[in-house]
């Protein structure tokens, strides 16, 4: 199903790629991660399900949507960006975030090309067809969450606060030590990290540096894959790094513009959380909507009685606003620099928890055979949970939010 | 005192970089097939530099519409285009505020890599400070 773009002035492209990723989702995305939330993680990623569709998704560009053409990245404007977003989370929360940070090394290395990054890691990648070069977002540690991104706040120029992973120099080169936690998407399959590390330790959480680390590297190790509630198609896991050797010219931030950087993640990251779980949200409502005028209780259908349709009227509105502020506030933030972060937290926080709520009542819609795995509705439920945490957890990105208010 | 001591005396700088760049054959079909209109509103001297692919290099006013607008001031604009001034650095720093697609902005980047190039040695000959 689909639903009425208010926007009037979609170009025929943007319909077009509304309709392939659509496509894309329902075909691919939605029955391979049905499919694997019933793995274990260490079955998931030896399933030839999953790497069918992270291949496609390869196939189809979906990975270098941020990344301009010019390096052979998909290119797409800030509104292609968030209706490919809204679609893939549409289908599959899961692969949504895995194609999301996919890029995160290659997207930043476009930044700040310099010749090696572009030879090494941002033409391959978006020249990969075939999911052999796959991103992961390192940040999150065992001791260390949410806090940081929290750019801004007290704790994060407090010098005896600061990540556990350290970067320090050793004639041209950097070696990093340290760990990061299971809560790294795509942790365990990735074959690059944008690292998020400690340079000096002096100056706090601020004082970090940004690093792209090919992780096949002496000194990476993998934990194992996370078993967790949600989006079990997702990949996480924890990477080690034991004095791994790189080179300085893949330091792409050092603790000078560390804090300024995080700032443009966090927007990004948030934006595009928005959008995916915009795409939640609706197949949610989607699904109870169908299943109301499908289902008869009283002698007549459950769309036909009004606390259902006062119930889904209520979804209808929620995926509408979602829509509206995550559209809003991914496009101006991908338009303007530096971006207006609060907005792009605003939009992440208020989507994901749109999304639970709806999945929540869609739930109660289908009653009994909503809990049981015959309809979809549940696994976007443990989805949507999962993502009020995911991303930075919604209440401690609204306290950095606020900061800017 | 800044680095540019005029409007004028900026113009002949950044402008002859630009047109310079322009007349890189190679680099001029990458910037028209690109179809990115860029401008650049410098403050301190106060001035605008347009990259318009319908208009080539202009400084000063122009009727073109622009995909991408950099805000940055003259010296930072002098320390940029001599590797001074890294673009993360910049952003973080609040040195450059751009309005544009990031896409946009990003494609520009290669583009405008053999400026970097050459600007040292033009900087060089109006007298500019180096370091």
């Amino acid at each position: 199903m689909s639903y009425i773009d208010l926007n009037i002035e979609l170009t025929d492209e943007h319909e077009q790629l509304k309709r392939e990723t659509h496509k894309f989702a329902k075909d691919i995305l939605r029955p391979a991660s049905l499919e694997l939330d019933k793995m274990g993680p260490d079955e998931v990623i030896k399933s030839d399900i999953y790497w069918k569709a992270m291949k496609k998704g390869f196939e189809l560009g979906y990975h270098s949507i941020f990344i301009p053409d010019t390096w052979g990245g998909m290119g797409l404007d800030p509104l292609g960006i968030h209706i490919v977003l809204e679609e893939l989370g549409w289908g599959s929360a899961d692969f949504a975030v895995a194609f999301g940070v996919s890029c995160f090394p290659a997207f930043f290395s476009s930044m700040m090309p310099n010749e090696k990054l572009i030879d090494e890691i941002i033409e391959p990648f978006c020249a990969n067809t075939d999911a052999t070069f796959i991103g992961c977002w390192g940040i999150t540690e065992p001791d260390h969450g949410t806090d940081t991104l929290c750019v801004g706040t007290e704790h994060f120029d407090h010098p005896e606060i600061c990540c556990q992973v350290r970067a320090t120099k050793d004639g041209d080169d950097w070696i990093i030590e340290g760990q990061k936690s299971s809560w790294v998407s795509n942790g365990t399959v990735a074959t690059h990290a944008m690292l998020f590390l400690t340079i000096d330790p002096s100056m706090g959480m601020a004082g970090g540096g940004i690093c792209i680390v090919p992780l096949n590297l002496p000194g990476v190790r993998r934990g194992a894959p996370l078993d967790k509630m949600g989006q079990r198609a997702l990949n996480q896991g924890e990477i080690f790094f034991d004095r791994v050797r790189v080179p300085n010219d893949y330091m792409v931030v050092d603790h000078e513009s560390y804090t300024g950087m995080v700032d443009l993640t966090l927007a990004t990251a948030n934006a595009s959380m928005g959008a995916m779980f915009t795409g939640v949200a609706r197949a949610a409502f989607e699904e109870a909507l169908a299943y109301s005028k499908e289902r008869i209780q009283g002698g007549k259908a459950l769309f036909e009685h009004q606390n259902i349709k006062h119930k889904l009227f209520n979804m209808f509105q929620k995926v509408e606003a979602a829509r509206a502020l995550s559209r809003a506030a991914l496009i101006y933030n991908l338009n303007n620099t530096p971006p207006l972060t609060h907005y792009s937290i605003a939009s992440k926080v208020f989507c994901t928890q749109t999304a639970f709520e709806v999945a929540n009542d869609a739930v109660q819609i289908l009653g009994g055979i909503g809990l049981s795995r015959e309809y979809p509705v549940e696994k976007l439920f443990r989805d949507a949970r999962a993502a009020l945490i995911e991303d930075g957890a919604n209440d401690s990105l609204m306290i950095t939010g606020a900061h800017c208010l | 005192m800044a680095v540019f001591k005029d409007t004028e005396q900026m113009y002949e700088v950044l402008g002859g970089l630009f047109t310079s760049l322009m007349e890189n054959e190679a680099v001029l079909i990458k910037f028209l097939d690109a179809k990115i209109t860029i401008l650049y509103e410098i403050n301190d001297p106060k001035g605008q530099i347009w990259l318009a692919p319908s208009h080539g290099v202009v400084c000063g006013p122009c009727d073109a519409t622009p995909d991408v607008t950099m805000w940055i001031s003259g010296d930072d604009c002098h320390r940029f285009w001599l590797k001074e001034l890294k673009l993360p650095v910049a952003i973080a720093m609040r040195k450059i505020k751009t309005k544009g697609s990031l896409p946009k902005v990003l494609k520009m980047l290669p583009l405008l890599g053999p400026a970097y190039d050459a600007y040292p040695d033009i900087a060089r000959k109006h007298g500019l400070p180096i370091k």
